[in-house]
């Protein structure tokens, strides 16, 4: 575990760590891989017909429209609303 | 009145008999939790108000002679299970004022009976943890030794149970965080089948391991609470279209001639002996109920972990991406969409949060999916032949619930490798989708509660019902003195 493959991490997690912290995480996540890679030492190759956890598609509910939440109570959790959903204000 | 030592069913005869009321019954709750909450921290929030109207409803429905099995009860619930317009924030900073719109399959069914709501219970940040040390709020105390740790994730129902200021709680359990917190304070926790209970509004970590259930004083209680909230719901394509039956059917049922397997490697170097010891004398109280014991062996198991998290923390990281800023939660600042959200999740999630989420994408991400996710999902597939081997020759399964008692908090929380391989015990049954509940076998010479794990066939909750509950009355239980 380096710089940089934490600096890829950060960006497809949407992270962002200090470069004091990105060094104390380095330490952790390199540790953690190190546990990780004790799964190599098993010599077994993942089947994908055996995965027994599929969803019988018989049993899915229908594709069908049915009454949903008010739309009042959907947003009240956004930011400053009235009827609105606002999102925030962005200069590229 | 003793709290600590009610059970559902005393407390539905009390009311069913007029002997207390059920706003009586929630007072004594809510007074406890006033006393006690303090020192325990086991509720981020208490509902004390709704509490008392809804106590007053059920009061009516009891007096009709309509009662059902929980009608009146008062009961915990993880704060990872939504509840509409009761603020759900999964212990995290990101969901501070989030409040839910609707409520949890779970929480409908219980509605259903007319249950009451005493409050949301803290738990690890977003159910990642063993802890409850990472709790954004509240960071829960073990009843039994306020400077320990009452385990997790669902610490806070495990310890408000143990404190007596919850007869009963929902909790989640993802890779153990419903039986090992029961464990570690002294109570039942049954993690059930993947997919007998729905996860429609229970806030996603790792949606193939997932699963809601009970946390309570015995093992009959766990299965009068999971006989309301099972069954097959529409809006979760995973939960089963299984009969509802009663789950303590077989209660009081001999055990003569059950085969009980004890796989070797769980009684391994790295289990205290004070555990084994407990666990091992529990396993000789079966034999002289007329249990069979065998012995076998889980090859797979040192393995266990990593699987465990590699599959966990790459579900994690797909499903956190949702916290984005945007929809809901906390709001971050950027001149950007991409710095605006980086700030939202940096600002929002804690550091083992963050941790799961890199782990997630490593195992994901391009030159490492095959050496790490896939190698996981081969060794889920092997875990389950193992487990199945076992079972041809056993009826259930009996382990330790974790290697090692409560320890103190601040002992072990900051070092996340060693807080993975202390779920050893646990995580092998949410890989294999298995039933099993947790029950208090013994105390170590701290006076600390020890767990045992009883281990089922697929949606064969009946059979550990039946056997934890055998074991539960032949054994001298402790009360926590907080």
């Amino acid at each position: 575990m380096d710089i940089k493959t934490i600096d890829h991490l950060c960006n497809l997690s949407k992270l962002n760590y200090t470069d004091e912290s990105k060094e104390k995480v380095m330490g952790e996540m390199s540790a953690i891989i190190e546990l990780m890679d004790t799964v190599k030492e098993f010599d077994v190759v993942y089947d994908d017909t055996k995965d027994n956890n599929s969803i019988s598609y018989d049993e899915v509910r229908k594709d069908v429209a049915k009454p949903s939440f008010p739309t009042e109570k959907l947003l009240s959790n956004t930011q400053p609303s009235g009827n609105c959903y606002v999102v925030p204000k962005m200069v590229d | 009145m003793e709290l600590k030592k009610q059970t559902l069913g005393s407390l539905r005869e009390m009311l069913d008999t007029k002997q207390i009321s059920a706003v009586e019954l929630c007072k004594e709750y809510t007074d406890s939790i006033k006393a006690k909450n303090p020192d325990v921290l086991g509720y981020i929030t208490v509902t004390d108000d709704e509490a008392l109207k809804n106590a007053e409803k059920a009061q009516e429905i009891i007096d009709k002679g309509e009662a059902k099995a929980l009608t009146g009860i008062p009961l915990a619930v993880k704060d990872n299970i939504c509840t509409d317009g009761i603020r759900t924030t999964c212990a995290s900073k990101m969901l501070e004022n989030f409040v839910p719109p609707y409520d949890a399959n779970v929480i409908e069914k219980l509605k259903a009976e007319n249950y009451v709501l005493l409050g949301k219970t803290s738990m690890d940040e977003f159910a990642m943890g063993g802890s409850t040390q990472t709790s954004a709020f509240a960071k829960t105390r073990n009843p039994f030794d306020l400077t320990r740790v009452p385990g997790g994730s669902s610490g806070g129902s495990a310890a408000v149970v143990s404190a007596g200021i919850a007869p009963a709680a929902l909790g989640s359990d993802t890779g153990g965080s419903i039986r090992q917190p029961a464990s570690f304070c002294g109570v039942t926790g049954l993690k059930p089948t993947y997919g007998r209970v729905s996860r429609y509004g229970l806030v996603a970590f790792a949606s193939s391991l997932d699963q809601i259930g009970p946390i309570a004083n015995n093992a009959v209680d766990c299965g009068t609470i999971l006989n309301v909230i099972c069954g097959k719901d529409s809006r979760d394509a995973t939960s089963a279209n299984k009969p509802v039956e009663d789950f303590n059917a077989k209660v009081g049922k001999d055990i003569k001639g059950m085969k009980i397997a004890l796989p070797k490697e769980f009684f391994a170097d790295s289990t205290d002996d004070e555990v084994k010891s407990a666990v091992l004398a529990a396993a000789k109280k079966y034999e002289e109920m007329g249990a069979t014991l065998v012995d076998c062996s889980m090859k797979s198991l040192k393995y266990a972990v990593s699987a465990y998290y590699l599959v966990a923390s790459a579900e994690a990281a797909s499903n956190l991406s949702r916290f984005d800023g945007i929809k809901y939660g906390l709001r971050g600042e950027g001149r950007t969409f991409d710095e605006m959200i980086r700030d939202s999740r940096t600002r929002g999630f804690g550091d083992e949060v963050k941790r799961r989420i890199l782990l997630g994408n490593y195992a994901l991400s391009s030159g490492y999916y095959d050496a790490y996710y896939l190698k996981a999902l081969a060794l889920k597939q092997q875990i389950i032949k193992e487990y199945n081997e076992i079972f041809e020759n056993a009826d259930v399964i009996l382990t330790p619930t974790a290697p090692t008692v409560a320890y103190k908090i601040g002992e072990q929380e900051t070092d996340p490798v060693k807080m993975y391989l202390a779920d050893i015990c646990t995580v092998t049954v949410n890989i294999a989708s298995l039933p099993a509940i947790s029950v208090p076998c013994g105390y170590n010479a701290d006076g600390m509660p020890i767990g045992m794990s009883l281990v089922g066939r697929k949606w064969d909750e009946a059979t550990l019902i039946q056997t934890a509950d055998a074991f539960e009355k032949t054994f001298d239980r402790r009360y926590s003195e907080v």
